[in-house]
């Protein structure tokens, strides 16, 4: 599938903000056989005194940016081009629960794509006894860890009511997860908490959603702004796996991956520090539209 | 006692040191510093105790008082944390010093420098290409969940190729006689600062004694850091600086202490940005490059931006400027990975692996219990064991919770495993094992402690310091010894009552005498004034200010229960008229002593507090002796007469204060912006004033009182020969160029401070700071009393005040 994407985010604030850092994590990834960046322009304004690319830990492509002069809005526009190839999707090659610790443990690496960052708590999700339970209750050790991830993502899109009012970007899992509503961010932060909690690699995605379904399929949710979704180790033969809990679907083609870690902190789109007093509001809007 | 006791030869001296040692009996089971295992006194403590035993009982109290009284006039203190929050307490030494032989000391520092070599390389490893991980001799998931290990960080290698400059390794003697590593602190160790003070208040309790028996001095020790710093700088224009939290850490004392002992500046994460890739300091004269930052600030605070996005502590895009290269940190981002206890289950392998040879000081025993081996010897030996938490960083004898003897554990305390199950605490150990870890039960040595008078044993533990200079890792030939306040090792901590005292390393030959000043052959060079960060210059002026305010208050304050006493009438229409005055000026008179005197001295202490490095202590102390009064008086002075002769106490406090500052201070930059602070706040009070007292409306009485207010009695006596009139106190508080209580006088203070200001004059061209002085000043000069009525007066207050936010914008940002 050939998209073009466009997204506006506009921060406007009460009074002039005297400087800011920020970390972009905007631009859609290119990843080798599941998808291609064919063109990418990001604008800024006003213009930043400083600009550098950087690539982090994860392997995620983002540019740090600084303003100096006093500002009172910051506009960034994205334009890109991506192509998302289809995956085969094959048979279930993944261990049962019971052993997946086992291979774990055998994994004797720290690079990016080493399971062990992503079993522990992390900034932004503590693990939770009552997540954790809930999440146990959906599945069996005999169950294979892909079969164990997909019934935990069922439950919560049957659990879970969207909410856009229920929560804000910083509400910790444990508290969307009493109140079974999000959106998805919080769906997102609680599958990987219950997974964490059952012994399961999971990390968080950050990405875009096509904006209209193919003929004759219903819209996702989530394609007004950018989208979240998770992705799972599933033992060393079938690796990592992603999945939408919000649609109760796992990510394919309607899904463009922008970047991967462990939970929002790692990947938040715009990140930042500002020397500001008083409030201020955001805007976004996001265009994915297939090229036919 | 006999005060004779130390001329009475040999036999006298047994008598009296088998008295002082009566009540000295250690613990079986336990090693003793002064004792060896057949109970004699080790050779290394018979000087000294021959000398105490010497000490009629009197002295040694007075010599004890001497040592205390050091350190309160040097105000070290420490911050208790309780129910009730934080509290500043006396520093609480344990007077009597560890002896230890210097042969012990070499081969302890061998094994520590071994150590030390060692955990560079882990840390190098770590943070570059994980061999140990690969190769199986650290497990993946302990590293990952550790969160002192920093993704960002990872691959970054630091400028000039060291991760560790200064290491702090805590500790013990088992039974055995045999020195233990109870844990390694790598991240920022404290406590330097504290054991240089412990030595020099314990060296004002033996001050005849100390330098008979050869102890090894301490200032070697820091010369050879401080050089080291300034070599990894290697620009001499750029500078080094020790990054501190801030007040209200618990070490904040001492980071301030070793700031002014080594001359180094004391910043905070917000005097510092990073622009084009490189650290700067905000300062008065803009931002100025720093090459060295000795980090007393834990890691994950260091930037907001690529660190713990809470921190409120950082400074963004330091990981940034270190990717870069261009500063040093010491010790580098990250290296407080090395300080979990659970690496000390793994450690003495690498040693092996790494360095071909075993630890030449082992560490305490420990097993990770994410390994099924392990967890089943943990299981096995639970009653000898303690299980904590894997990650956790605390020393085995410090407070936590979570860390029970496995008795306990199994006995169902944390909770999980209920009902005292055995079966329950296995699933759990099984469940829960990663995060894990279950350690030696510490048995330390005993000590000899003064308690009430004798000699008791106490539990006791080392904290030794290394630093790494160009020659090598150098041990600090001393260290920080924790005493027990009972023979509990738990009670060891300061949080729990313990105590700390200094350390000395006897040698059998004379020591060389080290200070920290090198000897320069051939005179002495000036060096140029630090740079003032603008964090610094607002304290500074905002200090000048809240003092000169709490002034102003205890002289309004006065004024009104002096004509109280007089007339015993608040209705009387001066005294109501004064009242309204300071109402209206957020001056309640609720209380004789008001809150709003006692709050600005809160806000004032603050801002010394802020600037302790810069800042005398005899200052400090007088500003908090000012307050602990002024809190005292609150609560028992009446109205009237009584209250204003406790603020008459407070006003002569408050000058000394003033004098003490003024007349010691040097005439650095930051003094300038004290200066600027106190004659703002000066002539904006003394303006304010007569709008209100000087008005022709104003009550019978008000003219004298302007005059009282402006401490001018005398003056205008004096000069005008005359009873007080309008014109007369308009023109010795407004218009008398030479009256130090005048606003024209105060305003030409300023214009002289502000000329010495970075950038008052570019090219011929005033600042606009500068210009707008000028304007007030030659506007006010040319004023005859007739012209200034309140209506201007007001005028002037704000147009005073305006000068304050100027100044703000120029400098303080």
């Amino acid at each position: 599938m050939l998209y073009d994407i466009g997204m506006t985010i506009a921060y406007d604030y009460d009074h002039p903000a005297n400087a800011g850092r920020h970390i972009l994590r905007l631009m859609p990834a290119d990843l080798p056989g599941l998808q291609r960046r064919i063109t990418g322009a990001l604008t800024i304004t006003p213009e930043p005194a400083e600009q550098r690319a950087l690539t982090d830990f994860f392997g995620n492509p983002g540019v740090e940016v600084v303003f100096r002069e006093a500002h009172d809005e910051i506009l960034f526009r994205l334009t890109s081009r991506v192509e998302r190839l289809p995956q085969p999707r094959g048979f279930d090659i993944s261990p049962p629960l019971s052993r997946l610790s086992t291979e774990i443990a055998e994994h004797r690496s720290l690079d990016a794509s080493a399971p062990h960052h992503f079993l522990t708590a992390s900034p932004r999700v503590a693990l939770s006894p009552e997540i954790t339970a809930w999440a146990r209750a959906q599945v069996s050790p005999a169950m294979t860890v892909a079969a164990a991830v997909e019934a935990v993502g069922l439950a919560i899109h049957r659990d879970f009511d969207f909410d856009p009012d229920a929560t804000t970007v910083d509400t910790p899992p444990a508290e969307a997860f009493a109140r079974r509503r999000g959106v998805c961010q919080d769906f997102a932060h609680v599958m990987i908490a219950g997974l964490r909690g059952i012994g399961v690699p999971a990390g968080y995605v950050s990405g875009f959603l096509r904006t209209f379904p193919p003929p004759g399929q219903p819209r996702l949710e989530g394609a007004d702004a950018m989208h979240a979704w998770v992705r799972t180790w599933c033992g060393w033969e079938a690796g990592w796996t992603e999945y939408d809990p919000t649609n109760a679907i796992a990510a394919g083609t309607d899904h463009i991956v922008v970047a991967r870690g462990r939970d929002y902190g790692d990947v938040a789109p715009v990140k930042g520090v500002l020397r500001i007093a008083g409030e201020q509001s955001t805007e976004q809007a996001v265009d994915v539209v297939p090229v036919e | 006692m006999p005060t004779s006791a130390r001329r009475q030869g040999r036999a006298g001296d047994e008598a009296a040191i088998a008295r002082l040692l009566a009540g000295y009996h250690p613990p079986a089971g336990t090693s003793d510093e002064l004792y060896d295992h057949e109970g004699a006194i080790r050779p290394v403590w018979r000087e000294f105790i021959g000398h105490l035993a010497g000490l009629p009982p009197d002295d040694v109290t007075r010599r004890f008082a001497r040592g205390d009284q050091y350190l309160r006039d040097a105000g070290v203190f420490y911050r208790q944390y309780d129910a009730k929050g934080a509290n500043e307490r006396d520093w609480p030494l344990s007077h009597v010093p560890v002896l230890i032989e210097e042969a012990e000391a070499e081969s302890l520092s061998r094994g520590l420098i071994q150590r030390a070599n060692l955990l560079e390389m882990v840390l190098a490893d770590l943070y570059g290409e994980n061999r140990l991980v690969a190769n199986g001799h650290l497990p993946a998931g302990l590293i990952a969940a550790n969160r002192e290990w920093l993704r960002p960080l990872v691959g970054v290698r630091p400028r000039g190729g060291h991760f560790l400059h200064l290491v702090a390794f805590e500790i013990g003697r088992g039974p055995d006689g045999n020195w233990w590593v109870l844990g390694d602190r790598t991240q920022a160790p404290s406590g330097a600062g504290f054991a240089l003070e412990n030595r020099v208040a314990t060296a004002r309790v033996f001050s005849d004694f100390a330098a008979e028996i050869h102890v090894h001095r301490l200032a070697g020790f820091f010369r050879a850091f401080r050089g080291a710093l300034q070599r990894l700088s290697p620009d001499p224009a750029s500078r080094i600086a020790i990054l501190t939290p801030g007040p209200l850490n618990d070490t904040y004392y001492e980071h301030a202490y070793i700031a002014r002992y080594l001359g180094f500046m004391l910043l905070e994460g917000e005097d510092l940005a990073v622009e084009g890739g490189k650290v700067m300091v905000r300062t008065v004269d803009g931002l100025r490059p720093i090459s060295v930052l000795w980090r007393r600030l834990d890691a994950a605070f260091a930037d907001p931006l690529e660190l713990d996005d809470t921190s409120r502590l950082g400074t963004p895009g330091l990981v940034g400027a270190l990717r870069e290269g261009s500063v040093t940190l010491v010790n580098a981002l990250g290296s407080g990975v090395l300080e979990s206890r659970a690496l000390l289950a793994f450690l003495p392998r690498i040693a092996e692996e790494l360095l071909g040879e075993p630890l030449l000081l082992p560490n305490i025993a420990t097993w990770w219990c994410g390994q099924p081996t392990e967890r089943a010897h943990v299981r096995a030996n639970l009653d000898r064991l303690m299980i904590g938490s894997a990650l956790s960083t605390r020393l085995p004898f410090e407070p936590d919770d979570a860390t029970l003897l496995g008795r306990q554990l199994r006995e169902g305390a944390p909770g999980e495993p209920a009902d005292g199950a055995q079966g329950a605490f296995d699933d759990w150990i099984e469940t829960n094992g990663a995060s894990l870890v279950g350690q030696e039960a510490v048995v330390l040595s005993t000590t000899p402690a003064w308690v009430d008078g004798a000699l008791v044993p106490r539990p006791m533990s080392l904290r030794v310091f290394l630093a790494r200079t160009a020659t090598g890792w150098e041990v600090m030939p001393g260290g920080f010894a924790r005493i027990g306040n009972s023979l509990d090792p738990k009670a060891i901590a300061m949080q729990r009552g313990g105590s700390a005292a200094d350390v000395w390393v006897v040698s059998p030959e004379p020591v060389d005498h080290v200070s920290l000043l090198e000897p320069r052959p051939g005179g002495f060079a000036r060096t140029a004034p630090g740079v003032l960060p603008a964090r610094a210059a607002d304290n500074l002026f905002w200090l000048g200010r809240y003092v000169e305010r709490a002034e102003g208050i205890m002289r309004m304050a006065r004024a009104y229960h002096v004509r109280l006493a007089e007339t015993a009438d608040p209705e009387a229409p001066l005294t109501a008229h004064l009242a309204a005055y300071l109402e209206r000026a957020g001056v309640e008179l609720d209380r004789p002593i008001p809150h709003a005197l006692t709050d600005v001295l809160v806000s004032a202490i603050i801002s010394a507090g802020n600037v302790r490095d810069r800042f005398s202590i005899d200052g400090w102390m007088a500003l908090n002796d000012l307050l602990k009064t002024a809190n005292q008086l609150a609560g028992r002075v009446t109205e009237g007469d009584d209250a204003a002769r406790a603020l008459g106490v407070l006003l002569r406090k408050i000058t000394g204060f003033s004098g003490l500052v003024h007349e010691n201070m040097y005439r650095f930059t930051g003094w300038r912006f004290l200066s600027v602070g106190r004659s703002l706040e000066r002539a904006i009070t003394m303006a304010g004033a007569l709008s209100a007292f000087a008005d022709p409306g104003a009550p019978d009485g008000a003219l004298d009182l302007a005059v009282e207010i402006g401490d001018s009695v005398m003056t205008h006596r004096q000069r005008y020969a005359v009873t007080t009139s309008r014109e007369t106190v308009v023109d010795l508080l407004a218009l008398d160029a030479l009256n130090p209580r005048s606003v024209l006088y105060q305003l030409s203070e300023i214009r002289d401070h502000v000329a010495f200001l970075p950038d008052a004059e570019v090219n011929g061209q005033m600042s606009p700071l500068a210009r707008r002085v000028l304007q007030l000043h030659t506007a006010l000069a040319v004023e005859t009393p007739g012209t200034v009525d309140p209506g201007a007066l007001c005028d002037l207050v704000n147009d005073i005040g305006g000068l304050s936010t100027l100044l703000s914008d120029t400098y303080l940002r």
